[in-house]
């Protein structure tokens, strides 16, 4: 393992860091970008440098063959092909809805059919208000590009990964970006290192603890919002997902380590009286 | 886009059932303010405010001007508000939306109606100069309860200000600089405070202190605006459900309450202010002599 590297807008990734496996493509997370450098010598092919657009630490994945940056908590989102996002509905016409990812931005499309198993005839009647889990299908490029989201991926025409499509009930917390592509990042690597991903431990420990009470149902958008539903909670389904809420936010305004998530997270269960 | 992103159904219909079972989203009680810190900069009448993540900064300043001819004896007191977009990104700069209006017509009527300030008290020479006080409200984070946290904000501010000292001499107005004379503090006549509250559920639920989301999903808001004595001296109640008169008159008792509660802050933030700068002047004035 090498030590962990800081990068600076504009700096290039050392070869070194990247995944060695050459059998699959290098995946490109979140705030890096592949640029080509016109060599000096015309007659040799141009070389390409992976670098940063944002000041982060770098991770990488050797399993997934991936690298990303592990942003800090700020609080704008820029759309970036792949991720996934909770938007909200703003209005409909008739080929696409139109939706909110982040307020006071541009709104994304999202075409009328593209949920799983969509016809025109079974496509989800959503209205103003509602939300969904989306991913983000392309950016376009250049000024007033819409941004165009799908609920299904489009070579399978099914809801990959799981739980794509429209949410109902629940709440939505909103939580800074860093802290949504952290609590991803912790879901998608499961378990197999010790204390979970960047120190990330809050979402194990409460789906320990809330177990009795029904558990939950999570869905983290990179556009800073969680969505969380309690479900099958019965008489404390609200007060396990106000818990949750706070132990989200908690964790974003501070830096906490897994220890202390593991007290934070007793502590509020305690405060709003759920059994664990 | 000058608009406050709306909520979205579930996150209306959420914060209504748990409201339903007492519980709110930060798991405050009804009656509960968020943590209130209240600090002061380096010159008098700067000062910070943090309610919970709403966050704003006041400053007091003072300059002689001439008074209104239809008030030779009064000086004058202004408040002034912009909602700029460093506070909200929903916000615009340069274009007055509601919200603005609303919060700079409910701190008129709270402070300055009020006569919080005695504005006789700046007078200096009969119809030709007087005191200009102006309290700048600007806001740096935006989380709901604005009209709360502008009161407390130019409240403090006022008691914390010292204007420079002024004296009339043969007609003629001499004003010390700060380092000549030691500067004067306003006359407060009265501590007002505005209280805000947000009723749900027809009326039935009735929180204090709203975060955005929660004033987002209310249905009305009721303001009551009183000082220390118990002293009403401002209610309002603009749109949205009616509100059962008895709301009033049991919301005005918890409101003085927290008055109460709050003018205790400012007065022990004011103190400690004060004792630092105390001890600060003294270092000063030792280094000075030993200058000598």
């Amino acid at each position: 393992m090498v030590s962990p590297l800081i990068l600076l807008p504009g700096d290039e990734i050392p070869s070194e860091y990247l995944p060695s496996t050459n059998s699959a493509p290098l995946r490109l997370g979140a705030g890096l970008r592949l640029l080509s450098q016109p060599s000096s010598n015309p007659s040799t092919p141009p070389s390409h440098v992976i670098s940063a657009t944002q000041s982060a630490l770098l991770s990488t994945d050797t399993k997934r063959n991936a690298v990303s940056l592990l942003s800090t908590p700020n609080r704008r989102y820029i759309p970036t092909p792949g991720d996934l996002v909770i938007a909200q509905i703003h209005h409909s016409s008739p080929d696409y809805f139109h939706c909110m990812v982040t307020p006071q931005a541009p709104q994304a499309m999202l075409g009328q059919l593209s949920f799983e198993g969509a016809t025109k005839k079974t496509r989800p009647m959503l209205k103003q208000g509602d939300l969904v889990y989306a991913r983000v299908l392309s950016i376009g490029l250049g000024a007033g590009a819409e941004v165009e989201l799908t609920c299904v991926n489009p070579a399978t025409g099914r809801a990959e990964p799981g739980g794509l499509g429209p949410l109902t009930g629940g709440m939505v917390f909103d939580v800074s970006t860093g802290l949504a592509a952290r609590l991803i990042k912790a879901s998608s690597s499961s378990a197999e290192q010790q204390d979970g991903v960047a120190g990330l431990v809050v979402l194990d420990e409460l789906g320990k603890k809330l177990e009795k009470a029904g558990g939950f149902e999570i869905a983290v958008g990179r556009n800073g919002k969680v969505w969380v539903d309690c479900a099958n909670g019965g008489d404390s389904a609200i007060k396990a997902t106000v818990a949750i809420g706070r132990c989200l936010s908690t964790i974003d305004e501070h830096e906490l380590s897994p220890t202390d998530q593991r007290k934070l997270v007793t502590r509020i269960l305690r405060e709003m009286k759920i059994e664990s | 886009m000058n608009k406050e992103a709306p909520l979205s159904i579930a996150e209306r219909d959420f914060i209504l059932n748990a409201l339903r079972e007492d519980v709110r989203l930060d798991g405050r009680e009804a009656d509960q303010f968020r943590p209130l810190n209240v600090s002061f900069g380096e010159e008098y009448g700067h000062v910070k405010i943090q309610l919970g993540k709403t966050s704003l900064i006041v400053r007091i300043s003072s300059e002689v001007t001439k008074p209104h001819d239809d008030r030779p004896f009064d000086g004058i007191f202004t408040i002034a508000l912009e909602l700029t977009a460093m506070g909200s990104p929903a916000w615009e700069n340069g274009r007055q939306g509601d919200l603005e209006s609303y919060v700079s017509n409910v701190l008129d009527r709270v402070i300055r109606h009020s006569n919080a300030l005695d504005t006789e008290s700046l007078c200096v020479l009969k119809g030709v100069s007087c005191w200009s006080i102006r309290a700048d409200v600007h806001i740096t984070d935006y989380d709901g309860n604005l009209i709360d946290a502008a009161c407390i904000g130019i409240m403090a501010g006022l008691q914390h200000f010292r204007r420079p000292d002024a004296v009339v001499k043969d007609g003629q107005v001499i004003v010390y600089g700060v380092d000549e004379r030691v500067p004067v503090a306003l006359n407060i006549t009265h501590k007002p405070l505005s209280i805000t509250f947000h009723t749900f559920d027809e009326g039935k639920r009735v929180i204090l202190d709203a975060t955005r989301k929660e004033e987002q999903a209310s249905e009305a808001d009721v303001l009551i605006g009183l000082n220390n004595a118990g002293d009403v001296c401002y209610i309002s109640k603009f749109s949205g459900f009616p509100v059962d008169a008895m709301v009033f008159v049991n919301k005005s008792s918890v409101a003085l309450e927290k008055v109460k509660e709050i003018n205790n802050i400012i007065d022990k933030a004011l103190q400690a202010d004060l004792t630092k700068r105390a001890k600060t002047a003294l270092v000063e004035e030792s280094r000075a002599a030993n200058d000598r």
